[in-house]
C-alpha cells in the first residue's frame, strides 16, 4: 500500500492494562508494535488539489500568497517567505542589524540551527543560560552576558511556549539591543493576543515538515516589525547572490494547511490537558509549566521528573530517566531526549572553523568561549530530569492514543521497583557524556 | 513537463505521506540522486535547495573557504560572483596563457536544455560539477556531483542534517579529524521539489553525444 492510512485501530483504553507487566519484562506494550506510527503531518484531499491547482499560478504569486495570509495569521508588519528556517533566522538577524562580529545572546538549549544562523549572519553567538521553569532564555543569564559589542537578544520560544518578552524586550531596550525570536516551535503560541513572530523586531520560524505548521517539505519565513528591517533582509539577498527563495511546492502546501492549523492547534491543546491531568496524578511525572497569560504551542512536550515522590530520591535523578526512558520506549511511548548537552559542546561550536580559517569567531575572539557543559547548570538539571514527546500529541493523533501514552506513563510510575532494579542493572550515563545528537 | 504529469508526481508523493527530508522512508531525494549521478557519469550527488547553495557546497567540498581563492567556471554570473565573495572566497582568474582551470563547472538547466545534461557534464572538466535545477520549474534546487569521495563528505557536513548526520543517528561526532562541520545551513531539498525534478529529467531523456551521433544539441 502506498497510502499512509493506518493499517489497524489502536485499542481503546482498558484499566487492566495499568495494573499488567511491564513491556519491559515481557507483558503487553500500552502501544502495540504495529499501531506506533504516528502519522504527520496530515494531508488531505483538499491539499493535494491545492497543489495541483498552484500549478496553473504564477510560482511568485503563490508563493507571495502563502506569506501574506500568514503574515497577517500571525500579525507581523512584514513577511519573507524562505527554503528553510535557518535562512529565516539569518534574514532575522540581517534586518535586524547585526553585522559581522556583533555578539548575539542566544540560549545554550535551543536546536543547533538557531546558534548557526548567527555564525551565518557573521556574528558571534554568546551562550547562556535558561530559567528552570520555562526552559526558555534566562533574562538574568542574558543580563549577565551583554557587553559593548552585544547587538541583539535572540530568545526562542523552546518547546513552543514563548520566552518571557516583557523582561527581554524591556532589557533589550536599556541597552539598545534588538530584539530577534526564534519561532521555530511556536506556531500560534501566544502571550496575552499577541502571536508569536510578532513581539520582536524580527523572527524567524521554520516550517519544516516536522513543525506544528507544515509546508510539506522544507520551509521557512522571516518576519519584521519595520519597513527598514524588512528592507536590509530584502537587500542583503540581492547584493550577495544568495538564494534563500521558496518553492510554490511549499508555498501551496502551506496556504492550504494554514486553513486548518486552528484545528491542529486545538488538538494539540486538548491532547496536553489530558497529558497533564494524568501526569499530575502520578506523583513522578510533572506537565510543563506555562505561565499565565501564555499559549504554549506544544511542538514539544517536556516531561519531567520527580524521583522523590515515588520514594526514589535515593538515586541520581539522571539514571531514574534513563530507566523511565526504557520502560516507556518498551510501552510504545517514543519518548525522546531531544538534546543531550548543551549548544556550544557540538563540534561546530567546539572547533569554530565556521566559513573556513575560523572567520567570522577570529572577527570579535574576547566573545568566544570554550565551554563545558556544566557552564550551563539549569540546562543540565533540565536534560537530566526530563523526556519528550513530539509527534504524540498532534492531529491525527486521537483520543484513544493520547489516552494510551497517559496510561503508559501511570503503568510506569506505579513500578518504582522496576525504575530501581534498572537503575541497579544498566550502566547509565548522564546525558551530556553521550555523543552529542542534534536531535 | 506536461501540468498532468506533475499532478501525477505531486499525488503520488502526497498520498506517501513521505514529504520530511529527514525521514529515513523517504525515497525521492535518493532517486533524484540516482538518476544525476547515472546521467552525470560521476559517482556522488550532493543535493541542496538552491543554485548558491550548490555553490557553496562545491567550494566547502574542496575544503575552500574564507580567506582562499578559487577560479570560477566562465558561466558564473554576477550573482554568483557576489555569492563566493560573501563567503569570503577570492575569485581568481587563470595564470597568464594557463587553460582555466575552475573549481566548479556550472551547469543551468530549462526545460528546453534538460536533455543536453549528459553531454554538458561529459564536457565538464572542474574537480565539482554544479547542476542548477531551478530553471526546471519546481522552485529552487540544484545538485554537486563529483567523483572525489571527500568532496561528497564536507558538502554534505555543510547541510544541517546531511547525509552525515542521519547515519550517525544524529551526532556529529567524526571519527576522522577534520572533517568536523564548521558553519552549516539548512540547504535541504525538500522530496516533493525533487520528485518533480526527477519527472522532468527523466521525460527530458538523454541527448548524449552517443546517442545523437555525436551531434549533441
Ligand atoms: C528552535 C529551532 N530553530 C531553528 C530551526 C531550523 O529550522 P529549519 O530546519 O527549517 O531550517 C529548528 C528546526 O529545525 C528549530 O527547532
Amino acid at each position: 500500500m502506498i497510502t499512509d492510512f493506518p493499517s489497524s485501530p489502536l485499542a481503546l483504553p482498558d484499566p487492566a492494562d495499568l495494573t499488567a507487566e511491564l513491556a519491559e519484562f515481557g507483558g503487553a506494550a500500552m502501544i502495540p508494535k504495529e499501531v506506533r506510527r504516528t502519522i504527520f503531518p496530515v494531508i488531505t484531499k483538499e491539499d493535494v488539489f491545492n497543489l495541483l491547482l498552484a500549478q496553473r499560478s504564477d510560482a511568485a504569486k503563490v508563493v507571495d500568497g502563502f506569506a501574506e495570509e500568514y503574515r497577517a495569521y500571525v500579525g507581523a508588519r512584514r513577511a519573507l517567505p524562505t527554503a528553510s528556517g535557518t535562512s529565516s533566522l539569518h534574514l532575522a538577524l540581517v534586518g535586524a542589524g547585526v553585522q559581522p562580529g556583533d555578539e548575539v545572546i542566544v540560549p545554550a538549549f535551543t536546536f543547533i540551527a538557531t546558534a548557526q544562523a548567527v555564525v551565518a549572519a557573521k556574528a558571534i553567538p554568546v551562550f547562556v543560560d535558561i530559567d528552570p521553569l520555562t526552559y526558555c532564555m534566562s533574562p538574568e543569564a542574558a543580563a549577565a552576558a551583554i557587553t559593548d559589542r552585544a547587538r541583539a537578544l535572540m530568545p526562542v520560544h523552546v518547546h513552543g511556549l514563548p520566552a518571557d518578552v516583557p523582561a527581554l524586550r524591556a532589557l533589550a531596550d536599556r541597552h539598545g539591543l534588538a530584539l530577534v525570536e526564534d519561532a521555530s516551535h511556536a506556531h500560534s503560541a501566544k502571550i496575552g493576543d499577541r502571536v508569536a513572530g510578532s513581539f520582536g523586531d524580527a523572527a524567524g520560524q521554520s516550517l519544516m515538515a516536522d513543525k506544528n505548521f507544515p509546508l510539506g517539505g522544507e520551509g521557512g519565513i522571516a518576519f519584521f516589525d519595520s519597513d527598514e528591517g524588512y528592507d536590509r533582509a530584502a537587500d542583503y539577498l540581492e547584493r550577495h547572490g544568495i538564494d534563500y527563495g521558496m518553492s510554490w511546492v511549499a508555498g501551496a502546501f502551506g496556504s492550504s494547511q494554514l486553513k486548518r492549523l486552528p484545528y491542529y492547534d486545538a488538538i494539540r491543546a486538548r491532547n496536553a490537558s489530558l497529558l497533564a491531568a494524568a501526569l499530575r496524578e502520578t506523583g513522578l511525572f510533572t506537565p510543563p509549566h506555562v505561565p499565565e497569560g501564555h499559549t504554549h504551542a506544544y511542538n514539544m512536550y517536556r516531561i519531567g521528573l520527580d524521583p522523590a515522590a515515588v520514594d526514589l530520591g535515593d538515586l541520581p535523578v539522571w539514571a531514574v530517566k534513563e530507566a523511565v526512558h526504557e520502560l516507556l520506549t518498551a510501552e510504545g511511548v517514543p519518548a525522546r531526549e531531544w538534546q543531550n548537552t548543551p549548544i556550544p559542546c557540538h563540534l561546530p561550536f567546539r572547533e569554530r572553523s565556521g566559513f573556513g580559517n575560523g572567520y567570522p569567531f577570529t572577527l570579535n575572539p574576547a566573545a568566544v568561549r570554550d565551554h563545558a557543559p556544566t557552564d550551563f547548570p539549569t540546562i543540565v538539571a533540565m536534560l537530566e530530569s526530563t523526556v519528550v514527546l513530539c509527534r504524540e500529541l498532534r492531529s491525527p493523533v486521537e483520543w484513544e492514543r493520547v489516552s494510551r501514552y497517559a496510561d503508559a506513563f501511570r503503568k510506569v510510575a506505579a513500578r518504582p521497583d522496576a525504575i530501581r532494579k534498572l537503575v541497579a542493572e544498566r550502566e547509565y550515563v548522564r546525558p551530556y557524556e553521550k555523543a552529542a545528537r542534534l536531535g | 513537463m506536461e501540468q498532468f504529469d506533475t499532478a501525477l508526481v505531486l499525488s503520488r508523493v502526497l498520498t506517501s505521506g513521505v514529504v520530511m527530508s529527514i525521514e529515513k522512508n523517504d525515497r525521492e531525494l535518493p532517486a533524484l540522486e540516482r538518476l544525476l549521478t547515472k546521467r552525470t557519469r560521476r559517482s556522488k550527488a550532493i543535493l541542496v535547495n538552491s543554485r548558491s547553495a550548490a555553490v557553496h557546497a562545491a567550494l566547502t567540498g574542496q575544503d575552500i573557504g574564507h580567506g582562499d581563492t578559487a577560479e570560477l567556471p566562465a558561466a558564473a554570473t554576477g550573482r554568483d560572483r557576489a555569492f563566493v565573495d560573501w563567503v569570503g572566497v577570492t575569485a581568481t582568474a587563470p595564470a597568464d596563457g594557463a587553460a582555466p582551470a575552475p573549481a566548479f563547472d556550472l551547469i543551468t538547466l530549462t526545460p528546453e536544455n534538460a536533455a543536453d545534461l549528459a553531454s554538458a557534464a561529459a564536457d565538464a572538466t572542474a574537480p565539482t560539477l554544479v547542476v542548477d535545477l531551478t530553471g526546471l520549474g519546481f522552485g529552487p534546487a540544484a545538485a554537486v556531483l563529483t567523483d572525489d569521495a571527500g568532496v561528497w563528505t564536507r558538502g554534505e557536513r555543510l547541510k544541517i542534517f546531511g547525509a552525515f548526520d542521519l547515519r550517525t543517528m544524529w551526532t556529529q561526532e567524526e571519527a576522522e579529524p577534520g572533517l568536523a562541520p564548521g558553519v552549516q545551513f539548512n540547504y535541504r531539498l525538500s522530496p516533493l521539489v525533487a520528485a518533480c525534478a526527477r519527472m522532468a529529467l527523466a521525460q527530458a531523456g538523454t541527448r548524449s553525444a552517443e546517442k545523437t551521433g555525436d551531434t549533441p544539441r
